[in-house]
């Protein structure tokens, strides 16, 4: 699949939720070839303060517009910057990068997608897609589970109307909808239910994704989690963003797969995750609010 | 060299020498930035660069460090990869044959924790078709064994060069690394040892901690330098190896841009490196070659060589009584 380095230009930006922005970019090119659950690293701002382009994943595609939308929460000094940019200002990206989804093979009766924060915004784009693409024998089909910290860091919920999905809802706080982590309301219906999801994508916060590949890899359904990590290329060049991974020669040798060539989509059982470290810790809200 | 002097469209001439090895200009991918080329393909002209200087290479494939592996800080980027590789015998069968067809000079950066490593590397790349230099690694800070260790000592320094000397006929490179009190000694011993030329620098040692979790931001906890912010570092350490060595030297640190790579050349160096820009900006290089001779035509000046090591050191500044009586004022 090809890359492009493409500047694109702001259509609109907009305050969706707590720290919480989306942006509409023109950029057709990009547009054209992206396909669900792959990132572009975007260039938030000229000069060499931020230094680095910031892994940014596709939360609508849509090609024949040549519009892509991006989600973000503001997260440090990079989100920031961009957050303050105005429609028309032009931000330089490169992509599409990274693996992307895959749908089901075969239309399935259960899909479970599981969403933390705003690890909702590639799972966007995928919804759309198993909506549109029949993926599933109904729409109700396709569970979303979608937890957050409080109910302000939701996208509201008529984003999701005409998905006509199943959806749960769960805040740590309790603010909204189940009262507590989303990993325990996913246990709780999909065993109350006795759902036998065909597959199971998911993105969010490094310990959701640890405890729900445990839950996958205990009750053995097929997985995609979109995975991230600090990120200097998105090239597969820098080796940065490496997470440690089974030896592929079987041994107990240290060996790493990279988000940004070997994912960011990886299937539960391809991570080591008794390895995994929980590293990335966010900044206190006080500082970029 | 009077055929180098002018192309026949008239445009400035970009090639250099350097000791046994002729490049088409001064503007090479760093190694740990480009990793084995292909990474770039859809985004740059591989065929456009002076040389590529692939990912150091090890005898055996190399895991790297645990993350994070990576900071970012002002105008830099702190890296603690640790050398992952995939080895030589993988290097030779399935990255270097790509680098080949997209007719783009090699130097392959090599790395070891003994010196028979380094030895044996090397003449095992001895004879490797689109090779051109071995650029040999003792300046890698984010390593236990071997690396640094070896550059900052110029007795060991210059043990590791004599094997690779004695194991190859190819030019060879040392890359320096700065974390030293006096980075001439080093370069002096690199060069008596058999070392055709040299390059600098590797990464400036560094550490970045968070205020929230109280931990180092690696794993690794330390960690090298790179970016805008080690250029000034760089240009110091190039000039002083400059001034202590005959031998030519690559210019590398910081160089985001034309007029980055222009001081370095500036200063004598007969080349440079880019190395950190090429993530933020993957068509950097040739934008910056471009640079180079767009400059050189706006200065009036037939080839690069006329531009290196023109730096006026006689004197700092000149007398203001001096420069206004030589602009005729009346």
């Amino acid at each position: 699949m090809r890359k492009f380095k493409e500047e694109a230009r702001i259509l609109d930006q907009e305050n969706v939720a707590l720290q919480t922005w989306r942006l509409r970019l023109l950029a057709p090119r990009i547009a054209a070839e992206a396909r669900a659950g792959q990132f572009i690293m975007l260039q938030v701002r000229e000069g060499q303060d931020p230094l680095l382009r910031r892994p940014l994943s596709f939360h609508r595609i849509l090609p024949e517009e040549g519009v892509i939308e991006i989600l973000y929460r503001v997260v440090g000094r990079g989100t920031w910057w961009l957050s303050r940019c105005e429609p028309g200002t032009r931000l330089s990206l490169l992509g599409p990068l990274g693996n992307g989804f895959r749908l089901p093979e075969k239309q399935a009766s259960s899909i479970v997608v599981v969403a933390g924060g705003i690890g909702i915004a590639p799972l966007f784009e995928l919804m759309t897609q198993l909506v549109a693409k029949n993926a599933c024998s109904t729409p109700q089909g396709i569970h979303l589970f979608y937890g957050a910290r409080s109910a302000a860091e939701f996208l509201p919920p008529q984003a999701f109307h005409d998905l006509e999905i199943s959806i749960h809802w769960s805040t740590d706080d309790g603010s909204l909808g189940y009262h507590g982590f989303v990993t325990r309301l996913v246990d709780q219906i999909v065993l109350g239910q006795k759902l036998c999801p065909e597959m199971l994508y998911a993105c969010g916060p490094l310990p959701m994704q640890y405890n729900l590949a445990k839950w996958v890899l205990a009750h053995g359904a097929p997985s995609q989690l979109s995975l991230e990590s600090l990120m200097a290329c998105g090239l597969g060049a820098c080796l940065g963003c490496a997470l440690p991974a089974p030896h592929p020669g079987g041994s107990d040798e240290d060996h790493y797969v990279h988000v940004c060539k070997d994912g960011p989509i990886f299937p539960a059982g391809s991570i080591l995750w008794q390895k995994i470290r929980l590293y990335q810790t966010a900044p206190p809200l006080f500082l970029y609010s | 060299m009077a055929e180098d002097k002018i192309v026949s469209d008239g445009s400035p001439a970009l090639s250099v020498q350097l000791g046994p090895l002729r490049l088409k200009n001064p503007v090479l991918a760093a190694s740990g930035t480009f990793g084995y080329g292909r990474e770039y393909a859809d985004l740059t002209d591989l065929s456009r660069l002076g040389a590529v200087v692939v990912k150091g290479i090890s005898l055996l494939p190399r895991p790297g460090n645990p993350p994070p592996r990576l900071v970012e800080t002002s105008a830099g980027l702190i890296n603690a990869i640790g050398l992952e590789n995939v080895g030589v015998e993988a290097f030779l069968k399935d990255k270097l044959p790509y680098l080949r067809g997209r007719r783009v000079p090699v130097i392959v950066n090599i790395f070891g924790n003994m010196v028979e490593e380094y030895a044996e590397l090397a003449s095992r790349l001895d004879g490797a078709a689109g090779v051109v230099a071995l650029e040999i690694n003792i300046s890698c800070p984010n390593v236990k064994k071997g690396g640094m260790v070896f550059g900052t000592d110029p007795v060991m320094a210059a043990g590791v060069v004599r094997a690779v000397r004695s194991s190859t006929s190819l030019p060879l490179i040392t890359k320096l690394t700065p974390n030293v009190t006096r980075i001439a000694d080093i370069a002096k011993a690199a060069v008596d040892a058999g070392s055709d030329m040299l390059s600098c620098i590797n990464t400036v040692a560094a550490m970045a901690v968070d205020i929230f979790s109280r931990r180092p931001k690696l794993a690794n906890i330390v960690g090298g330098l790179s970016g805008p912010a080690v250029k000034p570092i760089a240009l110091r350490c190039t000039y002083e190896v400059l001034q202590a060595v005959s031998c030519p030297v690559i210019g590398i640190g910081g160089i985001t841009g034309a007029t980055d790579a222009l001081e370095f050349l500036l200063l004598g160096a007969r080349a440079v490196q880019v190395g950190t820009a090429n993530f933020v900006n993957p068509g950097v290089t040739a934008e910056i070659i471009d640079g180079i001779e767009r400059f050189l035509r706006v200065q009036g000046l037939e080839s690069i060589e006329a531009y290196i090591g023109s730096l006026d050191t006689r004197c700092v500044f000149p007398f203001a009584e001096e420069a206004c009586a030589a602009l005729d004022l009346g």
